[in-house]
């Protein structure tokens, strides 16, 4: 069994990966995956913690983070089609309408 | 030991498809790799004994929202990022600092002691596998946590509604 902590570093190494590829993508399908990564991180280090303290919270827990993550999947990638159709292309960069 | 080398290997192909969820320049392999990443994830719950989690990180997660992905990515047909000037100059350097600077304070936060001592919770691992992880987690869902249960319907239904009606083409 390995030590809690080697779970946690893994579950911060997931959730860091996930900011840089926000950051550093430009195309908004994959930033929405990079926050499906972060989500996923945040959920292992509930079920790790809940395994190690006797608790079924974080289980239940990344239960609600799923479907949490459904929903925003599915709303942000509807965001997505409308603005492929409005402008060919789904780059943020150019993605500038309500900037002054 | 088994099970020590089983988390480690599990742990590399989690990381490398999270790293090639970042680094691939089609989004169409972003999204295998990240399918590959929820796979392991859901080996790692596997040797969390959390078996429903688990399966339910394989159904929900690296099938139904990863194909909804794809399906997405096939739509509107996106070829690889086209290689052009960034408007921050740099915007890849310090998307890496700052990951790394995140990184730094994620593991001081992990890894310090008051976090490890907490209460100890009702359901010992031997308890809950003797009752059965997914009757424990159905039971709890409806008696304690029935309120987020309800909150969750209600969110799921707006976000098919907000779905459709965003997605829908305007009849003119």
């Amino acid at each position: 069994m390995a030590p809690l902590e080697h779970y946690l570093i893994l579950s911060a190494v997931l959730f860091s990966l996930g900011v840089v590829g926000v950051v550093v993508r430009r195309n908004a399908i994959v930033v929405i995956l990079c926050i499906e990564l972060m989500m996923n991180g945040a959920n292992l280090a509930f079920v790790a913690y809940g395994r190690y303290l006797d608790s079924m919270a974080g289980q239940m827990i990344v239960f609600f983070v799923m479907a949490v993550a459904a929903a925003e999947a599915a709303i942000g990638l509807a965001i997505v089609v409308l603005i492929y159709r409005n402008h060919e292309s789904t780059d943020l960069d150019e993605i500038n309408l309500l900037k002054l | 030991m088994a099970s020590s080398l089983f988390f480690y290997f599990l742990a590399v192909v989690t990381t490398v498809g999270a790293i090639a969820v970042v680094a691939f320049p089609s989004p169409l392999y972003s999204v295998l790799a990240l399918i590959l990443t929820f796979l392991g994830l859901a080996g790692l719950y596997l040797s969390l004994h959390a078996q429903f989690v688990a399966i339910v990180q394989v159904i929900i997660y690296a099938s139904a929202i990863m194909m909804l992905f794809l399906f997405v990515v096939m739509l509107i047909n996106l070829g690889r990022e086209e290689k052009r000037e960034l408007r921050l100059p740099g915007q890849k350097m310090l998307g890496a600092i700052a990951g790394l600077a995140l990184f730094s304070v994620l593991l001081k936060i992990f890894l310090s002691t008051s976090l490890m001592t907490g209460k100890k919770g009702s359901f010992p691992t031997e308890r809950v596998d003797e009752l059965g992880n997914t009757q424990v987690i159905g039971h709890l869902l409806l008696t304690d946590y029935v309120l987020p249960f309800q909150a969750m319907g209600v969110l799921l239904f707006v976000g098919i509604v907000g779905a459709v009606v965003l997605a829908r083409r305007r009849s003119r």
